[in-house]
């Protein structure tokens, strides 16, 4: 029993361990492997021409001495003060100069399989305690070291924002509340699978499997576009008509000329995933449901607290109420 | 193509299909309330995720303000949702939900 309650725990600390290696900026997922004379030992989206994709290298990243193999020479990655096909189109200012930790995560290196692995088996491990555990607490921790795995996935997937959206959200605030509410309940469950209703059960089982068939197919159906999963382009943000060149360049854009005749507009690039890049698309098209979340939450707040009162305590404050208004009147 | 080391979206998509399906049947097996609640979230987690790697596939940054909306809509269901199961668990002290079968308290 003592035993079954530490697993949990170490699927935790496994999620831990591994946010903590992604989050350093980069070098400790590649340098496992040597370099391999002939075969590149990190595969890079090969840039294409005119593409943002392609970005002047890093000063600020100091490629690793000793180990010349494990960044190779990126296509077009050359210096910024050296044009290349690649950097001739675009202006420098349009591909700014991505921020150390973002850049690094290549989607094919094999430390980042060994990395996306360990997250996927602590997201999936802690799932699978959620629904076998007696107990309560264990189901809670283990969701905890799910939502951990779930976020370094989302980090794998350039979603930061996301990433430690998930992290604050889930792990912490959703979680607590979970952790609070067993508190309160603090009563062990008497049979936790139901065993009753063998028809139901069967159904369950073949809409199950039904499920499974269909996901399976879905998934085997399909197809990416013909990309690589380097690192992602920025995202060109459109800001206003009517460039005022000053201002634009404040803001870290360029005026360009969208069409012809017609005025020029601040174009900015952001990285992707990032806070600007997600807000600046939240309060650009995505204002309305934003706003109707707020409204959302507000609702859930007070529908949460009006369940949650206790009975006994509803007549007295009403009476009260009722008495005041009474000699309002 | 080697299945094992080089990550595509294809992992990422079998990933959120597992999760999903783990949420399914947390919600399909188990009886208690809180269980059922949290294999909720896992399954909404999981669409983020899909979601998150269509907006990654095809390079399209609005999926990411539909997952933070998603994150925004869960965390009000669990509100509510663990209110009522306060609620439940205070009228009649089990929260199992194969016994509740009356919607008064």
């Amino acid at each position: 029993m003592r035993m079954r309650s530490l697993i949990p725990i170490a699927v935790l600390l496994l999620g831990l361990a591994g946010a903590g290696a992604l989050a350093q900026p980069a070098q400790p997922a590649q340098p496992a492997q040597p370099a391999q004379p002939g075969q590149p030992a990190v595969i890079v989206q090969p840039a294409q021409p005119g593409q943002p994709g392609a970005r002047p290298a890093q000063p600020g990243m100091p490629v690793q001495p000793g180990q010349p193999g494990t960044r190779p020479a990126q296509p077009g990655g050359a210096p910024a003060g050296q044009p290349t096909a690649a950097a001739v189109k675009d202006d420098p200012r349009l591909n700014p100069k991505p921020p150390p930790h973002l850049d690094e995560i290549e989607s094919t290196g094999k430390g980042t399989a060994l990395l996306f692995w360990a997250f996927a088996l602590a997201a999936v491990g802690g799932a699978l305690f959620v629904v076998t555990r007696r107990n309560l607490i264990a189901a809670v921790m283990g969701m905890v070291g799910s939502f951990i795995g779930i976020s370094a996935v989302y980090m794998m997937l350039y979603a930061s924002f996301l990433a430690v959206i998930q992290m604050l959200v889930y792990a912490g605030a959703i979680m607590v509340l979970f952790v609070f509410v067993v508190m309160i309940l603090n009563r062990p469950e008497d049979e936790p699978v139901a065993p009753t209703g063998r028809v139901g059960q069967g159904i369950a089982v073949v809409a199950m499997l039904y499920l499974v068939f269909r996901l399976a197919m879905l998934l085997v159906s399909v197809k990416a576009p013909e990309r690589a999963m380097g690192p992602p382009e920025p995202v060109q943000v459109t800001l206003n008509t009517n460039c005022d060149p000053a201002r634009c360049e404040a803001a870290g854009g360029r005026c360009v000329t969208a069409a012809a005749n017609q005025p020029q507009v601040c174009r900015i690039s952001h990285e992707w995933g990032t806070v600007r890049a997600v807000g600046t698309d939240l309060f650009g098209p995505g204002v309305f449901p934003f706003e109707a979340i707020s409204i959302l939450l507000l609702v859930g707040v007070v529908g949460a607290i009006a369940i949650a009162r206790p009975l006994h305590e509803d007549a007295k404050p009403e009476a009260e109420a009722e008495g005041g208004a009474g000699g309002a009147a | 193509m080697n299945i094992l080391f080089d990550i595509g979206y294809g992992h990422f998509l079998v990933l959120a299909a597992v999760l999903f399906l783990i949420g399914v049947g947390g919600v399909l097996i188990r009886r208690n309330a809180l269980i059922i609640l949290m294999s909720v979230e896992l399954m909404l987690n999981a669409a983020n995720m899909t979601l998150l790697t269509f907006s990654r596939m095809w390079g399209d940054i609005s999926a990411h303000t539909f997952a933070l909306i998603v994150i925004a809509v869960a965390a009000a269901e669990a509100a509510v949702g663990l209110a009522i199961v306060v609620a439940v668990f205070r009228g009649r002290r089990n929260v199992d939900v194969d016994r509740l079968t009356t919607l008064r308290h």
